[in-house]
């Protein structure tokens, strides 16, 4: 049973006069517990699949369900629960409430599920303790470096402990290593505590940990590729044929990429 | 409620981070609730202060007659209007305690001659006191003073005559002395000067009430027993004045309105006039003050309020991306619009507070001011509880009313469009 599931899903924006088609079609499945890298060059529509996943945004047509919850027929109320309950995100730019100190980030989405407050602070604490940040917990989001900041975020995003993490470019903003050590974290989600990862990304490290990477073409998946256990720091099999991954190819090809054998189209419609 | 007061939490950090421009638009709301504290608590100063004077002269058993032109009329203070009066007839109401009057003519009056043999005479305003007056008025009259070897007019005195200080220095007589005092046709009397009224002091401090009617303020007065001006002028048509003190148990106004309606079918054209009568009138024009304060006060809050309206738009649009984070994270549309409209109600009141203290701080410069003007009596400082509760709670709501547009704005924001804003 995956926990989140799009079929045949398309969706329309209206630019001025002219209305943009940003996916086209996509059919999608992730396991429970599985890490999922969404990759492609830009306009290929990920940002507006991660919407979708992140029960953001409602398809123009099609079906996408998270956990069997078919976004089209929830109501916009139910669409917040369920994305307050069950899905975390993280964002490229950390996007923490300045005014507030990491712990009462990390609180936020509880506050809005109407937790109450002692329950707030000790789980605040407990993830921002995990996510190695116990001792910066009263610091504000500028007294904190970028790393320590998606540390916060990543710790927000678990706070009411979600089926599903949610990662748009994660390390976007971070230099290599502590980019590296976010992705050690997002992955321990996955493995430790049986969280879904989805990153969505153009960092190829970023992918390496993940146990499939999908790419996005188009709007449409062009290919859905199974790491196997292989797990982080295995190279993603790059297919160099893609547009606008340029740096995605370089760096795959200074790894040595494995070979692209199980570089299969699983789900995804060409 | 538990949400209630995280969302407050979240309020009040969002006014904290702008600390200039939340500053700046509570200065706005400052101003107004100033304008309001201040003004309004000047006008309840005043009615208390006048009501409480009145309150002082009348009593609860006193009741005054004045011509119907007078009260009411428009015509206050300034040159009264005379009219005519049966004393005893209004004695004799059931209810009436006592009643004393004053009527007043101009009257030729001649004093003693000096060695010259100069006699100084002319035509001089002549004042018949009942002096019930004296003896059962005081509040009225104030305190009446005397020089040392003279005394006021008593019951039973008839040829007799009460000077003011300057007008014996005229006349050159002194206590004992006769005046003559021509009335009517070939009236005359000579009349024994008993006392001469004491010079007033500078500014005379004490003051005494406002209500008292003017005795001597010109120095020249010829007070004579209210019963002699009968025998000069023939019956009283130029009452300035009538107070009447009710038997105890009775209703002072149902003694008030006997007494004007039997008075005015004998053909006097009077109002009888009560304190009930006075603060009600005080209260009508204090309540026109007040309105017309309020309305000052009110065009500055207003400024405020859209002050706080300016600051709110801006604050949601600097926070558009804040309110896609809060959106994604499980914020209902509610919640953020819970969260603006409380940060701009937080702004009103903290507005509110301020504003509140400094207009009471002005309030008091204002009182402390006027008394040291010194208008003849002293400014009583109302603290109103209840004015400072209402401005209190109407600060948050101009705050609040004016958020509700721009957080209604915010709640409704797209989440994927918040998010992606820059």
């Amino acid at each position: 049973m995956p926990v989140l599931e799009l079929r045949g899903v398309t969706k329309d924006y209206k630019l001025g006069k002219t209305t943009v088609r940003a996916l086209r079609g996509l059919d999608l499945e992730i396991e429970a517990g599985e890490v999922v890298a969404i990759m492609g060059p830009s306009g290929s529509g990920k940002s507006t699949l991660m919407h979708i996943l992140g029960a953001l945004d409602r398809p123009t047509s099609g079906r996408a369900s998270i956990e069997s919850s078919d976004l089209s027929q929830l109501k916009e109320r139910d669409l917040v629960t369920l994305r307050g309950r069950k899905i975390g995100f993280v964002f490229q730019t950390f996007n923490l409430v300045q005014t507030l100190s990491a712990q009462r980030n990390v609180e936020l989405p509880m506050t809005f599920q109407g937790v109450g407050r002692g329950e707030r602070s000790r789980r605040a604490r407990e993830l921002l303790e995990k996510v190695g940040l116990g001792d910066r917990i009263k610091h504000k989001p500028n007294e904190l470096s970028g790393g320590e900041r998606q540390r916060v975020a990543v710790a927000r995003a678990l706070a009411n402990d979600p089926e599903i993490v949610l990662a748009d470019e994660p390390t976007g903003n971070l230099d290599t290593e502590t980019g590296e050590s976010i992705l050690a974290l997002l992955k321990e989600l996955s493995v430790r505590d049986r969280k879904t990862v989805i990153l969505v990304t153009h960092d190829p490290e970023a992918a390496a940990i993940a146990d499939r990477v999908v790419r996005l073409r188009d709007g449409c998946v062009s290919s859905s590729a199974r790491h196997g256990g292989e797990g982080a720091g295995t190279p993603s099999p790059g297919t160099n044929s893609e547009a606008g991954a340029g740096r995605e190819v370089a760096s795959a090809a200074s790894r040595e990429p494995q070979s692209g054998a199980r570089h299969a189209d699983e789900v995804g419609h060409a | 409620m538990r949400k209630f007061f995280d969302f407050l939490a979240l309020a009040g950090q969002g006014i904290l981070h702008r600390q200039l421009r939340s500053w700046l638009t509570v200065i706005g709301v400052v101003i107004g609730i100033a304008a309001v504290v201040g003004l309004i608590s000047i006008g309840l100063s005043f009615e208390k202060t006048i009501t409480d004077e009145v309150s002082k002269v009348f009593g609860v058993d006193t009741f005054m007659i004045l011509n119907s032109e007078v009260f009411g009329g428009g015509a206050h203070g300034g040159t009264a209007d005379e009219y005519a009066l049966d004393l005893e007839l209004l004695n004799s109401i059931e209810g009436v305690r006592v009643a004393a009057a004053v009527r007043q003519r101009t009257g030729f009056v001649q004093g003693q001659p000096d060695a010259e043999g100069n006699v100084l005479q002319g035509f001089l305003p002549v004042m018949g006191l009942s002096p019930e007056l004296v003896t059962e008025f005081e509040s009225f009259t104030g305190e009446l003073e005397v020089m040392p070897g003279g005394r006021l007019i008593e019951a039973g005195d008839v040829e007799v005559a009460l000077l003011d200080y300057e007008i014996s220095r005229r006349l050159r007589v002194e206590v004992g002395d006769t005046i003559l005092v021509a009335g009517d046709g070939d009236a005359e009397l000579n009349l024994t000067v008993i006392g001469i009224m004491a010079p007033p002091e500078e500014e005379d401090s004490g003051g005494g009430p406002g209500m008292s009617f003017s005795m001597s303020s010109d120095g020249d007065t010829i007070s004579v027993p209210y019963e002699t001006m009968d025998l000069l002028w023939g019956p009283a048509d130029d009452v300035l004045i009538t107070l009447v003190r009710t038997v105890e148990g009775y209703d002072v106004d149902d003694v008030a309105d006997r007494a004007e309606e039997v008075l005015t079918e004998r053909g006097s054209d009077i109002s009888a006039v009560t304190y009930s009568d006075i603060s009600n009138q005080i209260g009508q024009f204090t309540a026109i003050a007040s309105a017309l304060l309020g309305g000052i006060a009110g065009i500055s809050l207003l400024v405020g309020g859209v002050g706080v309206m300016n600051t709110m738009f801006t604050s949601v649009l600097e926070r558009t991306k804040q309110i896609g984070v809060m959106k994604a994270v499980g914020a209902k549309n509610s919640h953020v619009w819970a969260i603006f409209l409380l940060e701009s109600g937080l702004i009103g009141l903290v507005g509110g507070i301020v504003g509140t203290l400094l207009g009471l701080g002005i309030y008091q410069l204002g009182i402390s001011l006027i008394n040291r003007l010194g208008s003849g009596f002293e400014m009583i400082t109302v603290i109103s509880g209840g004015l400072i509760g209402i401005t209190l709670l109407g600060s948050f709501l101009i705050g609040a009313i004016s958020g509700l547009l721009p957080a209604w704005r915010a709640s409704r924001l797209p989440v994927v469009d918040a998010l992606r804003y820059e």
